[in-house]
């Protein structure tokens, strides 16, 4: 049996529409993915004076109305927490720019990390880039690729997928399958631990592998400089009259007692310092705040009611503290 | 049996092991709507289960 030309070409258009058609499906199930819904409310917030910025650490560290309430500010005018779990600096600066891009003109800006986040250079690859990363694909894709490396072939990877939901937000059909995976796979099995962002145990392996590991990477990241992205957030921040605060999130006891209680941190954390104190940013030190281990919901992240306690002393620290310290 | 065969015949056509469809499949080559649903299909299958090699760690942002 043979296929003539036309059926072929009829074909190939039929496929076209097919496909169209799943990337159509594709924008409207990641239509309120987690950077759109925050940016849709910092469209709505334009009185915010308070902005929180960073990774999951912040997104689940800082309970808004327990800030505003220890600040004094209220709902109309209070927090926006912009953390993003698995973010990188970049797109912590494009959240900034896109909050500053419309008119919001926060007093205070609150940067969390931890561990080395503020010197790692940020080098992807075109398959890092899903769930909250896919932000990269949509929001100033050009001005966003100069702050991080891609390798020649995900460069053009890259500028080929970012004009496809289909690729650009793949990640949202894969975070139902991956939803369902596990529900499957929990089927007479014994439960297992789970916190706000996903299954506790994985984040173990967010972690460095030992405190040997650790220490050594202290030692290589003492040299470097803050990387561009976080200068940028600074100085961005700083030029629209936000006064920066840089937080050292709280960790658990395991964590602390294993890498922060060294002196080979205390000599990185140092050399962080000087240079945020050589930009005029405000350092609160807040990883030792949370010494109960009932605090963390999983290695890295607050229960709900120690973000808030958390919170709260935050809030009372920066409105005690002086603008630069 | 015969229908486990035919059916084992059918997906082996559709998935381009063999040329000649089984007897009685309903689709000719030249059903065009067809073949771009199928191959559609088989788009939305890559979709949505090439990426569990991703490592899933954050499932709710």
């Amino acid at each position: 049996m043979s296929v003539s030309k036309r059926q072929l070409i009829f074909s190939l258009a039929g496929l076209l529409l097919v496909l169209c058609l799943l990337d159509r499906a594709v924008a409207w199930m990641a239509r309120e993915s987690y950077p759109r819904r925050l940016m849709s409310r910092l469209r709505e917030t334009p009185g915010a004076q308070v902005l929180a910025l960073g990774n999951s650490v912040i997104g689940t560290g800082i309970v808004e109305a327990s800030l505003d309430e220890s600040l004094g500010l209220g709902r109309e005018n209070g927090t926006i927490n912009l953390g993003m779990g698995a973010s990188w600096p970049v797109e912590h600066l494009l959240m900034l720019r896109y909050a500053l891009g419309h008119g919001l003109r926060p007093r205070v800006v609150v940067y969390g990390f931890y561990d080395f986040q503020l010197t790692h250079p940020v080098e992807l690859a075109t398959r890092d880039l899903i769930g909250n990363n896919a932000m990269l694909y949509y929001v100033e894709p050009e001005y966003a690729r100069t702050f991080y490396r891609l390798s020649l072939h995900d460069r053009i990877e890259f500028q080929i997928m970012r004009y496809f939901e289909i690729f650009a937000d793949r990640g949202a059909v894969w975070l139902d399958v991956e939803r369902w995976r596990r529900a499957i796979s929990q089927q007479g099995m014994p439960p297992e631990k789970t916190s706000a962002l996903g299954r506790a145990n994985d984040f173990t392996l967010l972690e460095y592998p030992s405190a040997s590991a650790f220490l050594e990477e202290c030692g290589r990241a003492s040299q470097l400089d803050l990387i561009p992205p976080v200068r940028e957030i600074v100085r961005q921040a700083s030029s629209a009259g936000s006064r920066v605060v840089f937080v050292e999130m709280p960790m658990p006891p395991a964590h602390v007692h294993s890498f922060y209680d060294s002196a080979a941190w205390a000599g990185y954390e140092a050399h962080v310092r000087g240079l945020l104190d050589g930009l005029g940013v405000s350092y609160v030190d807040a990883s030792h705040w949370m010494p109960e281990e009932s605090s963390f919901e999983d290695p890295l992240h607050m229960t709900y009611e120690g973000a808030q306690r958390f919170s709260r002393r935050l809030g009372e620290y920066i409105r005690a503290a002086p603008p630069t310290q | 049996m015969a229908t486990i065969m035919w059916m084992q015949q059918m997906l082996e056509y559709l998935g381009g092991a063999r040329d000649e469809p089984p007897a009685g499949f309903p689709v000719a080559p030249g059903d065009w709507w067809f073949w771009a649903l199928w191959w559609g299909l088989m788009a939305l299958a890559i979709l949505v289960f090439s990426g569990q090699s991703s490592k899933f760690i954050y499932i709710d942002f």
